[in-house]
């Protein structure tokens, strides 16, 4: 059995938001992310998937929850050990255009990391290290010395992920990383973090709300729906066999780009908006939007089990929807 | 709608930017056509040179003409596009929020788009108001007509933003990129919306969209664009199961879908799309493309038509080209 490289546990971030209350963006999730995979979190704007990635490496303290990296718990350690932990975790962001600083030729950008935790001896094994890496992400030695506007926004996320590469890391979270990228470039960026992942053993937290993209990438997947996690799969069985009545909701509403099998498919289609994660009541999450909602479900939080092997769900009625009792 | 040969292009401090090279198309009566293309293809600025919505300058048309029930939107005064724009011709945009404005009550936007182009008193059209926000699917109607922009979340936002759209019961609604800042579930409220009211009013509806799922589900003819140019147009059928343009193959190719294998490889296109400052003398693709031929560099195909509906831009079709096949480029 191999170890996990993450392991989650029960992890909340609440934030503040005035007037005594509080805003509940991860409230108490747990999953384990093993060595070489990619860990797919999906779910719509607001139910704290991208809060979830922060808090794991912990760029927001945690409110609670512990996390495992090699078998230490991260949120114990003091600032001076956590700077050494930080080399295994970087982070590549969503927005390339506001992820580099754009006063610094793309050589800074990139040996930053390498400045902060001074993995250098001399001017030139750091040039080398940068040109290195710039090969590495499809860019060339002539690319240093420019500035970031200079490029398009496909190569600027290259140098963010060369910057992530740096320090030889072994946990990257990818947060929407080609979100703000055209269709054609997309496919580019998602071919280099396979390959990087191939030739590197990387690990990736991959963080999107593009479903399809999202099952093409990763090993498993995990849902979130207002700050809870609401199933956990393979990627192959979540989309063949979901069994929360939002995952399925949320697969029904992806357009497949084929008119034949798109408008001969049975869709639902979600009543209303996602409620306000501020002081969320202490029932299942998704209750009021949901077709098989029961009292149970607006009474308490449904456990978050292993319904069969490798398949979490958090729903009262997931053992019903799966004999098909009910659909 | 017709558009003929238009060519839209911007004066910039570093010369000019031919944004739209020689574009020509037609919208039927309560149809649905799909503009597809990646950022900077032109897609929006057609669209906005229908309702002639761009500064002027730096903009400016070069050629060409917009033909709307006959008559060439082009030559109108600025007085007469306000009497159609927002009555017969409507337009939804991608973001709702920067559209609407965040210092008027929602039915106050609403009342004054119905008064502008209709006579009715001021509560008649606050009562219309309110079936407008009921037609669309707005939950009490009566109490979120008297609210402001913000108490409203991004889907409430693009329905109160189509509701405006069809108060006068427009022949035509552009809208352009209508879901793309709206989650899944939400964007299949929208376009769920949108086809229904086509149902019932007969509205044309022109869609610009990068999401080529979306574009399945709605449309009914598409055009896809690529450097200020058509490349391809053909019914949905047509340009989903059997693209004739390499682009098109590409840009099908480069999005997963849910229903593929996951070992297949997504194909991505190398590069980048043209510098419109001094757009190429030939195809617009030649740079990025795997099929390129030659002729291609410093020539502009002809369309070549497949069926009726069916055309592509590409030396590949051409009926001399029947020996080259793929790999025999250079």
């Amino acid at each position: 059995m191999v170890e996990p490289l993450i392991s989650v546990r029960n992890i909340k971030k609440y934030f503040d938001v005035g007037k005594g209350k509080t805003l509940k963006a991860v409230d108490g999730i747990s999953f384990d992310i093993y060595p070489g995979e990619t860990f797919g979190l999906v779910g719509e704007s607001g139910c704290g998937k991208s809060t979830a990635g922060r808090t794991i490496i912990r760029l927001y303290e945690p409110t609670d929850g512990e996390v495992y990296f090699n078998g230490e718990n991260i949120y114990k350690l003091s600032r001076s050990e956590m700077n050494r932990v930080r080399r295994d975790f970087q982070m590549i962001f969503q927005d390339p255009y506001a992820s580099l600083n754009p006063r610094m030729p793309v050589e800074d950008i990139i040996a930053e990391p390498l400045d902060i935790h001074k993995a250098y001896k001399s001017q030139k094994e750091r040039r080398d290290r940068v040109i290195e890496l710039l090969k590495l992400v499809g860019l060339n030695e002539e690319h240093a010395q420019r500035f970031p506007h200079e490029f398009s926004g496909g190569q600027r996320q290259r140098i963010g992920i060369a910057r992530a590469l740096a320090l030889n890391p072994k946990f990257i979270v990818c947060d929407e990383p080609i979100s703000a990228l055209d269709v054609s470039i997309q496919a580019q960026i998602v071919n280099l973090l396979k390959e990087l992942q191939k030739d590197f053993g990387l690990t990736y937290l991959f963080i999107a709300h593009d479903l399809s993209m999202v099952r093409y990438i990763s090993d498993r997947v995990g849902v979130m729906y207002l700050g809870h996690m609401m199933e956990l799969a393979t990627s192959e069985e979540l989309y063949s066999e979901p069994i929360h009545p939002y995952t399925q909701a949320l697969l029904s509403a992806i357009p497949i780009p084929d008119p034949e099998i798109q408008r001969n498919r049975q869709r639902i289609i979600l009543e209303g908006d996602v409620p306000s994660p501020i002081d969320p009541k202490e029932n299942c999450r998704f209750v009021d939007r949901c077709r098989f909602a029961t009292d149970r479900c607006r009474m308490e939080i449904p456990e978050f089990r292993e319904i069969k092997k490798d398949h979490f769900v958090a729903c009262h009625r997931a053992e019903e929807i799966l004999k098909g009792n009910i659909s | 709608m017709e558009v003929k040969d238009l060519a839209v292009s911007f004066q910039t401090y570093f010369g000019e930017v031919e944004a739209v090279r020689g574009v020509s198309f037609y919208v039927d009566r309560g149809e649905t056509v799909a503009l597809v293309g990646e950022s900077g293809c032109g897609k929006s600025v057609t669209a906005n040179s229908i309702m002639q919505l761009l500064p002027v300058p730096p903009a400016f048309y070069k050629r060409g003409q917009i033909f709307f029930e006959g008559e060439d939107l082009l030559q109108k005064s600025e007085k007469e596009m306000q009497k159609i724009r927002g009555n017969k011709i409507s337009m939804i945009f991608q973001d709702p929020m920067t559209s609407l404005n965040p210092t008027m009550k929602v039915g106050k936007q609403i009342v004054e788009g119905i008064i502008k182009h209709q006579k009715l008193s001021k509560d008649e059209a606050k009562k219309k108001a309110i079936e407008m926000l009921d037609l669309v699917a707005v939950p009490q109607p009566e109490k979120r007509v008297n609210q402001y922009p913000h108490e409203f979340s991004g889907g409430m936002r693009q329905r109160v933003m189509i509701a405006l759209a069809m108060v006068s019961n427009p022949e035509l609604l552009i809208a352009d990129e209508p879901t793309t800042a709206l989650d899944v579930t939400v964007q299949a409220q929208i376009l769920d919306l949108m086809k229904q009211i086509q149902r019932k009013y007969g509205t044309s509806i022109i869609l610009i969209t990068h999401d080529l799922g979306v574009v399945a589900d709605m449309s009914d003819r598409v055009i896809v664009m690529y450097g200020g140019m058509l490349m391809e147009e053909g019914t949905s059928y047509e340009i989903f199961k059997n693209p004739k343009h390499p682009y098109t193959r590409k840009l099908l190719d480069s999005v997963p879908r849910l229903d593929m294998d996951r070992s297949e490889s997504l194909h991505s296109i190398a590069g980048t799309p043209p510098d419109l400052y001094k757009p190429p003398k030939g195809c617009p693709f030649f740079e990025r493309c795997d099929e390129a031929m030659v002729i291609c560099k410093d020539h502009m195909p002809e369309k070549e038509y497949h069926t009726d509906t069916h055309y592509s831009l590409c030396w590949l079709n051409h009926p001399m080209a029947k020996g080259a096949t793929e790999g025999s480029g250079i």
